[in-house]
């Protein structure tokens, strides 16, 4: 009782404290700096009409690595939490008849779905992080659905190495061609899609490393999911 | 125009299931009769809703491009909402979620236990052979 009072007051006193802060901030008012730069440029030097995905790719690529960094990270601590020799599906009871057929049938729609969302991540809001959750789910469903159900772990792991390898290859070329880590040499060196902004053929490299990063993200999330459906066998290690 | 008009109406439609639903979240009186009213008018209201906006755009916005959206937006929430219901409906009864007591038949409980019966009686003809 004692201490959870001590707590409501604590927070309290925290969020007056930030409300003060915040009541300095002028909301409403211009303010951007550095945004008015990118939404005046970006169409010129990325060819992407979503200033989002251009940002997040383009102008500060690093940052991406990063929390593809930071994904990859996280799966193979959820492997390697959770490594044991022998691991398998412990449900109880298969998913009904209705689940399972439907399921059946909404996994290509939902392939799909996330595919398109990283594709056209330069059109479109998305990118390669909500397509690649998209497809994990598809797997997500599958596992539900289906006891039996596990991924094709020698194709799953080495696609996931691959693509994230391919966009520090991506990045590395344009260190050779531009001069500097993740240069977008196909838009500003070879001029590919100059006269077709907004279309899909656009924006430089960004369509080909958001479908990197969604083939990545897609096999991570899957791959942290079929780590925590599976239990150790008994009698196993 | 008349699309506007249209959509409008499919809209305005759509929110009085919507309104329905939400009444029958408060007023059924177990889980299983409340699922009943909120999944099918939430369905019913939501496919209103989005392919009215879809229509309601061709009059309000001079643009095709949001229909076949709003379309594909409708079926797939016509093939996903029945299934989540199913699925929802099914654990409940399964973690042994009671029926309102008013309820008078139980098919599913007949059947399951008749199952059972099966069951035991062929491991017992089993156990028998050996």
């Amino acid at each position: 009782m004692v201490k959870r009072a001590l707590a409501i007051v604590l927070i309290l006193i925290t969020g007056y404290w930030l409300a003060n802060a915040l009541a300095q901030v002028p909301f409403g008012a211009d303010k951007m700096l550095v945004g008015k730069y990118y939404l005046e440029n970006v169409k010129d030097q990325t060819g992407a009409v979503n200033a989002v995905t251009a940002v997040v790719v383009n102008y500060r690529g690093l940052d991406t690595l990063g929390e593809v960094t930071v994904l990859f990270i996280a799966a193979t601590g959820v492997a390697a939490l959770l490594w044991r020799k022998k691991r398998e599906r412990t449900a109880k009871s298969e998913g009904s008849v209705v689940l399972q057929t439907g399921s059946r049938l909404l996994l290509p729609f939902i392939m799909l779905f996330g595919a398109y969302i990283f594709i056209h991540g330069h059109l479109t809001p998305g990118g390669g992080f909500p397509g690649g959750a998209t497809i994990a789910t598809a797997f997500l469903m599958l596992y539900l659905a289906f006891r039996e159900y596990e991924i094709p772990h020698k194709v799953f792991e080495p696609l996931e190495g691959l693509a994230g390898m391919s966009y520090v290859i991506v990045g590395l070329i344009g260190l050779a061609i531009g001069g500097y880590f993740l240069f977008d040499w196909i838009w500003q060196t070879w001029q590919l899609g100059h006269d077709n902004i907004g279309k899909l053929f656009s924006a430089g490299f960004i369509p080909i490393i958001y479908t990197l990063i969604g083939l990545k993200v897609g096999t991570e999330l899957t791959g942290i999911v079929d780590n925590m459906v599976k239990e150790p066998k008994e009698g196993g290690q | 125009m008349i699309s506007e008009i249209i959509g409008e109406f499919l809209v305005l439609f759509g929110t009085i299931f919507y309104f329905l639903s939400s009444l029958g979240l408060i007023r059924m009186p177990d889980v299983y009769n409340r699922m009943q009213t909120a999944t099918k008018s939430a369905t019913l209201g939501s496919l209103g809703v989005i392919i009215g906006v879809g229509i309601w755009a061709i009059g309000h916005v001079g643009s095709y491009a949001w229909l076949p959206k709003t379309f594909v937006i409708a079926v797939f929430l016509l093939l996903t909402n029945p299934i989540s219901a199913h699925a929802l409906i099914r654990a409940a009864y399964k973690s042994g979620i009671p029926l309102w007591e008013g309820s008078i038949v139980d098919k599913y409980r007949e059947y399951l236990e008749k199952e059972e019966g099966k069951e035991e009686v062929s491991d017992e003809t089993k156990e028998g052979e050996q």
